[in-house]
């Protein structure tokens, strides 16, 4: 979770420096935006923790930067931020896929709990998501032929099979096999069939 | 009340034209009457005209002859001694002549037929007598020599014009005709001599010979006879001879001209009169079609009309409904006219105003523009009607009464009021959302700060929690404090926002702004039936904001009246009583709606408490800033007739 920052968006300056603060007390880094806007010009896909969102601000709303960032597949969790009045539409965002929402004036170390909870969520997905990305990097190395004979290898089909079926030499196979090994740096075809069964997730 | 004038007029009419074949018929009646007698009158003159002539005539003739018979008596008396010489015969002659018998010659004739005597001496023997032959005529004497007896000759001319006859008297001495004498009458003279003044005076006299030729007149000359006359035979001397009398038109008698010219002009005046009283009556019937038709007209626009007429004389008494009005009030026009006030159709509640506004209008004295006015249905419902009264003045001139139109504008203060209820809740639920509004934006820039201290001092207190040095944590302590005066800021604002400056103090009229207060909430008070009782025992100075106070009180007054929505009716009472003690104004408030239950007394005064559906919760937290603002005090106690009464004591400004 050493990457992991907690992005704060509120128009007031006190409000962001405070909860900066309380967030530092519990050795929790985070980053603050004064509008929706900055931080939509900033925000990636690959941001990874979470985003604390007041939900009335002048300009762009909370709602607004929260269903923004859902069309452009930015996962971050989004904890809300929410006077009084704005419960319900709090309770909708909810519902359209918010972490959480929190209602002012809040119990600070209870904020923070969610925030970390938001972050642990997170952080488990960048990982998937980081790994992911790796093996299909280690995919796109393997050659055409590779993958045809990958495909045979973790269907569980003998060497002489392949050869049979691909209408190759046994030796060829094996020396395919190994560079298979190599490129998705595994060691055997069980240890294949794991980091592959990520991807059908 | 508009069935008695359907008389139909049609017959009234048929019935005057048989009224006025009486008077033509008497007239015609009267003029034929009037005719025939005048007709019978002047027939019954006639025939005694011609009786009279008659018997004149008759007279006359008779008259006539016994002249004759006389003059042969005296001719056949005649002796020797006058015949024996020209002068006795000529004295005897005179003597004959002074008879005025119609004599005018005598002859003396011999035994022989010659003349012997002659008296007037005959001038022209030869003048032709009756038959051609000579003076005296041989004929007669021989027919009166061998009778013996007088005869008398034909007529023959003498002159022109003047006829005369002879008469020829035998004279018989020692028994034989010794000779004839001879008288001769001109007939001229003998009518003269013989008709009296006062027969000729009548009459135009003629004799006439047997051709009807006209022998000799006794007439006056000018006179036109009439051609009604008469003639009876004259003989002797005969020959055909006829005596004839006419009457003279005689001039009318003045008293029959006089009557029949009366009866002709009265006849014409009564013609006259009766073609004007025709006219006239003519005229009358034309402008009683009119006025019938105008009444009938009118009739017919007030039965349709849905605004209520009522009429009244001066003392008040009704003396005309129409349809419209009986049906507002639900009194037949029967039952109502002849009423005097009050009337049945007074509200009870109102019976003394209604009386005091009676007797205005009934004096001259009443609003010049319409006025608006409760009235009780015969159901006993209230009703609301718009008055207008115009004076009634009759064709002299004469003011008699008042004529009052009432428009029935029940509904329509219905529907104001619901209107005016809807308004008041619409302009509730708009303030409620403004101040909601508020409120959360209020909340939302409070929030701010509170949340940065809250978390500033989290945070704070984490890090100490960790142990770790004060010196980090200092700053965020300091940022705490900064919010929490940033905190102080806002708050400070928004009260500097709401709160009015004591600059906007004056000195006013407090029962001025009880009275502005009063006026505000009077239609709310009309509505519920409140009476309210204002006892201004004093009328205190004091020193403040006129705007202000005017809100407290209208909210007490207002908490008042909405407090007696479940008091029966006759208790619904205010009591409003200003006093002054001590250099404070006292005022009290006190009504007898529900009362303040013990268990929200003490929350009473606070912001946003409230009982009412509606409310707010900020009335009488207003009242109490505002009065304690006035450095006075706002306190309450149970009303021991029910109720509640507020007190209210500020300071009056000073001297």
């Amino acid at each position: 979770m050493s990457n992991a920052t907690t992005h704060i968006v509120d128009d007031d300056p006190a409000v962001r420096d405070a909860l900066q603060w309380l967030l530092r007390s519990r050795r929790v880094q985070s980053q603050t935006w004064e509008s929706a806007s900055d931080f939509l010009a900033f925000a990636s896909r690959d941001l990874c923790g979470c985003l604390l969102l007041d939900v009335r601000m002048p300009g762009m709303s909370g709602i607004e930067l929260f269903d923004r960032l859902r069309t452009r597949h930015c996962r971050l969790p989004v904890i809300f931020l929410t006077g009084h009045g704005d419960v319900p539409m709090a309770v909708q965002a909810l519902k359209d896929g918010a972490f959480d929402f929190i209602e002012k004036p809040y119990d600070d170390n209870a904020l923070v709990d969610k925030v970390l909870a938001a972050i642990a969520q997170d952080t488990k997905r960048c990982v998937r998501e980081n790994s992911i990305l790796l093996l299909e990097k280690k995919l796109s190395q393997l050659t055409l032929r590779e993958r045809e004979v990958m495909k045979r290898i973790l269907a569980g089909t003998l060497n002489k099979v392949i050869a049979d079926e691909l209408g190759i030499a046994m030796r060829t196979v094996e020396v395919h096999r190994s560079r298979i090994f190599e490129k998705m740096k595994v060691r055997s075809a069980v240890e294949l069939s794991q980091i592959l069964g990520l991807l059908g997730d | 009340m508009g069935s008695t004038t359907t008389t139909p007029f049609g017959e009234r009419i048929n019935r005057w034209h048989w009224l006025w074949i009486l008077p033509r018929l008497a007239f015609i009646l009267f003029v034929g009457g009037v005719a025939l007698l005048l007709w019978m009158s002047d027939r019954a003159d006639k025939e005694e005209q011609r009786a009279t002539l008659i018997s004149d005539i008759l007279w006359l003739e008779q008259n006539l002859r016994f002249h004759l018979a006389r003059n042969e008596e005296l001719l056949g008396r005649i002796d020797v001694a006058h015949t024996s010489d020209a002068k006795a015969f000529e004295s005897y002659a005179r003597t004959m002549f002074g008879f005025e018998s119609g004599l005018r010659q005598m002859i003396w004739l011999g035994s022989d037929g010659a003349v012997r005597l002659a008296y007037p001496a005959i001038t022209d023997p030869g003048l032709a007598g009756e038959t051609g032959e000579a003076i005296p005529s041989q004929q007669s004497y021989r027919l009166a020599r061998s009778l013996g007896k007088p005869v008398y000759s034909r007529a023959y001319p003498y002159f022109m014009n003047d006829w005369q006859f002879e008469v020829h008297v035998p004279v018989s001495r020692e028994g034989r005709i010794a000779g004839v004498a001879v008288g001769i009458y001109r007939i001229r003279d003998l009518l003269g001599d013989s008709v009296p003044w006062w027969l000729a005076e009548r009459y135009r006299i003629s004799v006439n010979g047997d051709s009807g030729k006209v022998l000799g007149t006794r007439s006056k000359v000018e006179s036109a006879v009439t051609g009604e006359g008469y003639q009876v035979a004259f003989d002797p001397p005969g020959w055909g001879l006829a005596l004839h009398a006419e009457p003279y038109h005689a001039p009318r008698p003045l008293a029959s001209l006089l009557l029949s010219g009366t009866l002709v002009i009265l006849a014409v005046i009564v013609l006259w009169s009766l073609w004007i009283l025709r006219r006239h009556v003519v005229r009358r019937q034309a402008v009683e079609e009119q006025l019938r038709q105008e009444h009938a007209f009118r009739k017919a626009m007030e039965d349709s009309l849905d605004t209520g007429m009522r009429a009244r004389n001066l003392e008040g008494e009704i003396i005309y409904v129409n349809p419209a009005f009986c049906r507002m009030v639900g009194w037949s026009a029967t039952e109502l006219i002849g009423r005097r006030p009050p009337m049945p159709y007074w509200a009870d509640d109102i019976l003394d105003e209604t009386r005091a506004l009676s007797d205005s209008v009934l004096a001259g004295e009443g609003p010049e523009v319409g006025f608006e006015l409760k009235l009780k249905r015969r159901t006993g419902d209230p009703i609301d009607v718009l008055i207008h009264e115009a004076p009634l003045i009759d064709a002299r001139g004469q003011h008699f009464g008042w004529m009052g139109s009432l428009v029935d504008i029940t509904e329509r203060k219905q529907a104001d009021e619901r209107a005016r209820q809807q308004q008041d809740r619409l302009q509730s639920t708009a303030r409620l959302v403004a101040m909601g509004e508020m409120a959360s934006s209020i909340a939302h820039e409070l929030n701010q700060p509170l949340a940065a201290i809250s978390s500033y001092c989290t945070g704070a207190a984490n890090l100490l929690r960790s142990e770790t040095p004060a010196d980090e944590v200092l700053p965020a302590l300091d940022k705490a404090v900064e919010q929490a005066r940033r905190a102080g800021q806002i708050i400070r604002r928004i009260y500097s926002l709401a709160r009015h400056g004591e600059d906007r103090f004056e000195l006013i009229q407090f029962e001025e702004r009880i009275d502005d207060a009063l006026a505000l909430l009077e239609a709310d008070i009309r509505q519920n039936g409140i009476r309210v009782t204002l006892d201004l025992q004093a009328r205190p100075l004091i020193e403040g904001d006129p705007v202000l106070l005017e809100q407290a009180l209208f909210n007490l007054f207002r908490n008042a009246v909405e407090s007696m929505r479940d008091t029966v009716p006759d208790q619904r009472q205010m009591g409003i009583t200003l006093a002054c003690a001590d250099r404070y104004a006292l005022l009290t408030i006190s009504d007898r709606g529900c009362g303040i239950a013990a268990n929200v007394a003490d929350k009473l005064f606070d912001p946003l408490f409230t009982t009412k559906v509606e409310g707010l919760g900020m009335g009488l937290a207003i009242c109490r800033s505002v009065v304690e603002n006035h450095r006075g005090r706002l306190s309450f106690e149970a009303n021991p007739a029910g109720g509640t009464v507020f007190h209210i004591l500020l300071p009056m400004a000073p001297q």
